[in-house]
């Protein structure tokens, strides 16, 4: 584990429109670009999550056709197919999810017509931060906002660089007019190769790490606890101390007790921002999860984790969870999408599936058996479109990179739903 | 051929061309408003007799699309269900499933404002860093036209080349540039600098206050933003959202905001909560009346109202500052705050409207009587500040409360009992007339937007229409039309959707020096540079993001100071 070197910029002219805008991770950088096709080495980074993504999806596979029942097909013939199956499922369950705002439009009128669950692949760290934003609220910054303005780092529970190698760069830790004085991790080591100059401190904490952040928060309230407290109230008054502090954290590592750590954190904000400034950074949200997210919130009211059924508009941010439903037998049918990655294969089940996957999935797939499989574009890399940023407000358009004559996978959704019969 | 439609026999209230009521036939092809020669067979009959026509009404106040109604739905999953129970499915087979009250999904927000004859609604703050996501949902608002104005006056860039002392045509290049790069149809001042000040800890901001960093006041800001948008020649003045929102006593830096202005034009929105005193045992009384008197007596002001009704919903503000310190009023206690992108903040705090509350009820109040005050129809627009003083779903109840004296003094007398006694409101005796709500709701927006065919029935109009049954209840007759005509095509039919095109994208497309961004390059900190501003909106994406709507770009006329 260790963080992007630094480079220098390679931007000659920093508003202009963007080279290239990874699509691999929710950060969403701009200032690197792969060689021409999409090929390895990146301009600018080694992040190792680009680099791993742009190499899976250059693979050599066998083709870039569609499969039925792990035999090679003709698209139209895959998609009457997958249609007549579809239709034929009781309670259809859309998985993964791994596509951009365009796809997620055509998601949302395909689930509503067949009345389908939907739960994004990392639907379970997902709903820990929307839970805690439906319990409290939140006070947030976005990337431009730490990098101007944070003046105290507290990475909680997150080396951040393990799943966003760029983090610590995009925020401009350890460059020339940084106003980051201290960098702190609490309940996780500090990852390697962090730039000089950023004093790092690191709270190892007990064990538990909502206890931790729950006595952090009684301390910034100023509440009077029993020592010892390993470090906390020391931290507690650094926080009280900073005239902006960002509190960074990540669903992913803090497991089912995320929501608690997260809530924890969103009160401490709104304790600090009584008498100076403060704000959280999540990261998360990647392989279209926030994108989809989000549209789904604006068409219909409510985010994921909800089906559109007889009795109405049902959001279970709970029980909508894929590993349950698939475990319970709940669903009879999977559809599962995935955009961005080649490795994220749909979860092992007794179900039928029909799975959107770039074609370097195929390969996986060719052996599996039972089951539907259609190609389709990734968002920037061979299809363009517009994919939210972890922080939560800003969108960006992705450009591609070349043209495989790859269908998106809003144009297959569509041709599925025309299948179905007219859909409003 | 196009169909050819007659909408025959309706009281015809078209103000723009001084039409009170009149009955006429009004002609329908190709979209526009046509003359028809009575004898001429149409494809369409529509019998408006006894009805009322008018054209669409236009919302240019309204939120709905953008980061923080967004947030606000997540924040809120108790407006999108039934107590306990999932919210209802449509039981109209054209809508897709779309649920809530005072944060509907977009499609259920498309579809609600074409039941109630609405054919145009403006996002008035929308973020540069957060514009695509802003076009994306209204482009999933169905059936509506729709715009945003961008908000500037708390971007760092704005501040620094003020407190740089920029000269003004740098000032006008820059805001050409981001009003041409987030594809906005005016531009919003929120706040003036308040945001940003809240972001260095500053926790108020008088209009002739130094913003702590930045050492620019609001007044400075509002005069150098009305400068840049006279200068740019954007048809819509500078929309205003003045310093000390929600503040006892307000009304002195909304007196000192129209002054700053110094004779230029500037739209003040929401201005209910901006008409506040500090009389009597509570020390928070109507300044409804000053209000009026400033708007009467500045012919460069216009106002929208932003009137509260009684009950739940949700405020979504970009003005972090107030919304901060309003918080702890908010019900159900959460709030989402958010810092964005050296452009901007936004705080969305849910609340529910008491007619027992004193605030509420004098809120009320004040907003009844600057409608009723003000004398000039076509400088003042009805909202609700949608959702922030009640969703617009409400607006029927609205109209019948400004028509009707009788059913005023009855809702004032449910109230808050020192407000039901001693309010002004009970003296005033205006009823708004039916020509005056068609301005109000119509062609006041059309005028102050610039939209020279829209909010008119002449002839080469948009045929944005409706027809409305008259009945002695306005609320019953502005909720359920007998019919909404959409760019000729008939969308509505007692007051159920019958089709859902894609609604159109207005923009304006201002010139500037586009060498701008060079000069915008050099005086950014080499620390600051990577961080890419903004990416301009081409033609192409909007048409994607707005799903395939018409784009409707508004041309400039720059003018000298």
């Amino acid at each position: 584990m260790s963080f992007a070197k630094l480079r220098p910029m390679t931007l000659s002219n920093p508003t202009a429109t963007p080279d290239w805008t990874c699509p691999f991770c929710s950060l969403l950088c701009e200032n690197f670009h792969p060689a021409p096709g999409g090929a390895a080495p990146i301009d600018g980074s080694d992040c190792p999550r680009a680099l791993a993504a742009l190499a899976a999806h250059t693979r050599p596979g066998p083709g870039p056709g569609a499969l039925i029942d792990g035999q090679p097909a003709s698209i139209d013939a895959a998609l009457d197919e997958a249609a007549r199956r579809l239709a034929g499922w009781r309670q259809p369950l859309f998985g993964g999810l791994g596509t951009d705002i365009t796809g997620a439009r055509a998601l949302y009128r395909l689930a509503a017509r067949t009345q389908a669950i939907c739960d994004h692949a990392d639907g379970a760290t997902l709903m820990q931060g929307v839970r805690a934003v439906q319990d409290r609220g939140q006070y947030i910054a976005t990337i431009a906002e730490v990098r101007v303005r944070a003046e105290l780092i507290v990475c909680v529970g997150t080396p951040a660089v393990a799943r966003y190698p760029e983090f610590f760069r995009r925020i401009g830790l350890g460059e020339a007019g940084s106003p980051c004085r201290e960098l702190v991790f609490v309940g996780v080591a500090p990852p390697e190769g962090l730039p000089a100059g950023v004093a790092v401190r690191t709270l190892a904490g007990s064990g538990d790490l909502a206890e931790d952040v729950r006595q952090l928060a009684a301390r910034v309230d100023r509440q009077r606890l029993p020592a010892p407290d390993g470090g906390l109230a020391a931290l507690a008054q650094r926080l009280l101390d900073s005239p902006y502090a960002v509190l960074v954290w990540e669903a992913a590592p803090l497991g089912p007790e995320a929501a608690l750590v997260i809530e924890a954190l969103n009160r401490i904000v709104g304790t600090l921002n009584r008498k100076t400034r403060a704000a959280t950074f999540g990261l998360g949200g990647s392989d279209g999860a926030f994108s989809v997210n989000q549209t789904f919130t604006w068409l219909s009211g409510l985010p994921l984790r909800t089906r559109v059924s007889a009795a109405g508009l049902q959001h279970e941010p709970r029980c909508f969870d894929t590993a349950r439903l698939l475990a319970d037998g709940s669903v009879d049918g999977l559809l599962w999408i995935s955009s961005f990655s080649v490795d994220r294969l749909p979860p092992p089940a007794a179900v039928p599936r029909i799975v959107l996957g770039p074609p370097g999935m195929r390969a996986a797939l060719q052996g599996a058996g039972e089951g539907v499989f259609l190609p389709v574009a990734t968002p920037g890399l061979n299809a363009g479109g517009h994919l939210f940023r972890t922080d939560g407000p800003v969108v960006l358009q992705v450009v591609p990179l070349r043209d495989d004559g790859l269908p998106g996978v809003a144009d297959v959704l569509a041709r599925l739903g025309e299948r179905l019969g007219a859909t409003p | 051929m196009s169909a050819t439609i007659r909408i025959r026999g309706g009281k015809v209230y078209d103000p723009i061309h001084g039409v009170d009521g009149e009955v006429r036939d009004i002609g329908v092809r190709g979209g526009r408003i046509v003359a028809l020669d009575p004898r001429e067979p149409v494809t369409q009959e529509i019998d408006a007799s006894g009805g009322v026509v008018m054209a669409g009404g236009i919302d240019m106040h309204s939120h709905i699309g953008g980061g923080k109604m967004n947030l606000a739905r997540l924040l809120l999953p108790e407006d999108h269900r039934r107590g306990l129970e999932p919210a209802a499915l449509p039981d109209n087979p054209l809508e897709l499933p779309s649920c809530g009250t005072c944060i509907p999904g977009t499609l259920a927000t498309g579809y609600r404002y074409a039941e109630m004859g609405y054919t145009a609604a403006f996002e008035p703050a929308m973020v540069a860093g957060n514009a695509r996501h802003a076009h994306l949902e209204m482009g999933d608002v169905p059936i509506i036209d729709h715009g945003a104005y961008v908000m500037l006056g708390n971007d760092e860039m704005f501040l620094r080349l003020l407190h740089e002392g920029a000269p003004p045509e740098l000032l006008r290049d820059y805001v050409g540039h981001v009003v041409h790069a987030t594809k906005a149809m005016g531009v919003k001042v929120v706040n003036p600098g308040g945001i940003s000040a809240f972001k260095f800890n500053q926790r108020k901001l008088d209009v002739d206050e130094a913003h702590t960093h930045w050492q620019v006041t609001p007044r400075q800001i509002v005069g150098a933003l009305a400068r840049a948008i006279h200068e740019i020649g954007l048809a819509h003045p500078l929309h205003i959202h003045a310093s000390n929102l929600g503040v006892p006593g307000n009304i002195e830096s909304t007196l000192q905001t129209i002054a700053a202005l110094d004779g230029l034009r500037g739209h003040l929105t929401h201005v209910q909560f901006h008409a506040y005193g500090r009389e009597g045992p509570k020390k928070f009384s109507s300044a409804a009346l000053q209000l009026a008197e400033a708007v009467n007596a500045n012919p460069n002001v216009s106002i929208d109202v932003g009137q509260i009704l009684f009950g739940q919903t949700v405020t979504a503000s970009g003005d972090t500052m107030r919304q901060h310190a309003n918080a702890e009023l908010g019900s159900p206690r959460k709030w989402i705050g958010a810092d964005i992108e050296c452009d901007a903040g936004c705080g969305v705090v849910p609340f529910r409207y008491r007619e027992q509350s004193y605030v509420n009820a004098l809120q009320w109040a004040i907003g009844l009587e600057i409608f009723l005050l003000v004398d000039d129809p076509w400088r003042i627009v009805l909202t609700t500040d949608h959702p922030n003083g009640a969703p617009f779903t409400s607006y029927p109840h609205l109209i019948r409360l400004l028509m009707d004296k009788g059913f005023r003094d009855e809702q004032l007398a449910k109230l808050h009992p020192e407000v039901a006694a001693q309010s002004a409101l009970k003296d005033i005796r205006r009823e708004l007339t039916m020509y005056e709500i068609a301005i109000l709701t119509r062609s006041a927006p059309a005028r102050l937007l610039g939209l020279a065919d829209r909010g008119q029935l002449g002839v080469g109009a948009a045929a944005d229409v409706t027809v409305y049954r008259d009945a002695a209840d306005p609320e019953a007759m502005f909720t359920t039309p007998a019919w909404v005509l959409k760019d000729g095509v008939p969308v509505v039919k007692d007051g159920r959707v019958i089709a859902t095109p894609a609604g159109g994208t207005h923009f304006a497309t201002p010139g500037f020096d586009p060498g701008i961004e060079r000069v915008l390059d050099a005086r950014t900190d080499a620390y600051m540079l990577p961080h890419r501003r903004y990416q301009v909106i081409g033609h192409d994406e909007l048409c994607s993001c707005c799903n395939g709507g018409r784009l409707l770009p508004a041309a400039c006329f720059p003018k000298a100071l």
